[in-house]
């Protein structure tokens, strides 16, 4: 099973729940992605949502300029984006509980 | 950040992009709009090339595109509007227009092209009175003339300069916002701006042509202003002031110059008969200045009347741009009349002409 197909299906709801306590920019968001244990996650997957999840009017966004690097791009959860995160969620609970009564019954049969 | 990592950035946005050459340029221009930013930030957090980093521009394209399919992570992009809004349309000449504006700008001595446009503004309100003027002119003027290049109505100059004042003055107070401007009115003066700018396109290549092409010039014909419209007859005096008949003119090439018409009035009956000169004039009887030979009852003494030659001398003058007239009996200023020779003139011999005129009689 490969994770990284799995990892398609969720990664919107993946960077919304990165965000949910603190605004970051791309390769911050990609980091605490990587920190959380989604290790396959690349970096275009992450930059590619943040784009579309922005275009679609989950975030926001702003610029802060940094001294010795270049200026960096932070996003953050708006108000449509806090509630699709909690919609997604337990979308993701029911489905994720389906799936380990699914298992348990393969398992337990 | 030096210049080489710049390139190198510039260099994996180009290679993302031709890999994504295949989608929807919409799509395409919404995933690389911030990519160049997004690199920096990550070739700033470490020393290893963005290859390196993150694979090759076309592995990346790959796992970009993924992401750009409608369904990710469980809920459909928000429905996009059939229709395309105005905002979008802004984007996309934006998009076009907001390089060129930076690169032409210094070409001119500014910062950017806008500049230098937005300081042609009240020259614009001034031209937007004008055609405002013109476009009104057209509407209202009833009297079919041409307006020529002010806003005359019914032909009046004092009008086009009252009218034109009016509308420049108005533009320029529209121009800067003193009258209202809000809601509404905003729309109303968009929309006549680009009639106006249509209807200056329109009036500039009416004009051009007319300049262009003043209209058919040969004489004889009606046409646009030509002054040799009205000639029926031509009559050429010699330099002692008298007419010379059957004369033949000729242009620069030799071709024979035929204006007028061969047909002449009898001035007691009214009646109209077909010439018989050979040349001109049609009808010597017509003569405008007095001539000692003109008609048959003239005075034949040897010499001619002062008068006469120096009445023939204003006008007389037949002059086809000609250089060269085989055959011509008219030189240019042939009949330039010294008013000091007509007495030393030698005796006019008998109008040719008098068989004829007898005859058309």
């Amino acid at each position: 099973m490969d994770t990284t197909q799995l990892l398609k299906g969720v990664l919107d709801l993946a960077v919304l729940a990165a965000l949910r306590d603190e605004d970051g920019y791309g390769y911050d968001i990609l980091r605490r992605l990587r920190a959380a244990g989604l290790e396959d996650v690349g970096d275009a997957s992450v930059y590619g949502t943040l784009r579309r999840l922005f275009a679609g009017g989950y975030l926001n966004s702003y610029v802060v300029p940094s001294v010795e690097g270049p200026h960096r791009k932070y996003y953050g959860l708006n108000a449509a984006g806090h509630a699709e995160l909690q919609r997604s969620g337990k979308v993701w609970h029911g489905f994720a509980s389906t799936m380990d009564d699914l298992l348990r019954e393969r398992e337990t049969a | 950040m030096n210049s080489t990592a710049q390139d190198e950035i510039t260099e994996y946005v180009e290679r993302v992009r031709a890999a994504l050459a295949d989608l929807p340029e919409a799509t395409r221009a919404e995933l690389l709009e911030d990519l160049p930013e997004h690199l920096a930030e990550i070739r700033a957090e470490d020393t290893v090339t963005l290859t390196d980093r993150l694979g090759t521009p076309e592995a990346y394209a790959a796992e970009l595109r993924g992401t750009a399919t409608g369904y990710v992570g469980g809920f459909p992009d928000p429905p996009k509007s059939p229709w395309v809004t105005p905002a979008e349309v802004r984007t996309q000449v934006m998009k076009v227009l907001g390089p060129a504006d930076v690169k032409i700008g210094p070409l001119i001595g500014y910062p950017k092209a806008s500049d230098f446009l937005a300081l042609l503004r009240p020259a614009w309100w001034v031209l937007r009175g004008y055609l405002a003027a013109m476009a009104l002119a057209y509407l209202f003027d009833a009297s079919g003339n041409e307006p020529g290049l002010l806003p005359r109505v019914g032909g009046s100059t004092l009008v086009a300069l009252i009218l034109l004042a009016g509308c420049v003055f108005a533009s320029i107070l529209i121009g800067q916002r003193r009258l209202g401007r809000a809601g509404w009115p905003r729309y109303v003066l968009r929309f006549g701006s680009v009639f106006l700018v249509l209807f200056a396109i329109g009036g500039f290549f009416n004009a051009d042509s007319d300049v262009r092409d003043p209209g058919y010039s040969d004489a004889g014909y009606s046409g646009g202003g030509n002054p040799y419209d009205y000639i029926t007859d031509v009559f050429v005096y010699d330099s002692t002031g008298k007419l010379v008949p059957g004369a033949r003119l000729f242009d620069q090439d030799g071709s024979p110059i035929q204006m007028g018409n061969a047909w002449c009035d009898n001035p007691n009956t009214g009646e109209s008969f077909h010439s018989r000169s050979m040349g001109y004039p049609y009808c010597p009887e017509a003569a405008p200045f007095g001539s000692p030979n003109a008609t048959p009852s003239a005075n034949r003494t040897a010499t001619p009347e002062p008068d006469a030659a120096a009445t023939a001398e204003p006008g007389a003058t037949v002059t086809p741009d000609a250089t060269a007239t085989p055959g011509a009996t008219v030189t240019p200023g042939a009949s330039v009349t010294e008013p000091a020779d007509a007495p030393t003139t030698k005796p006019a011999r008998p109008a040719p002409s008098a068989s004829f005129l007898d005859g058309g009689r």
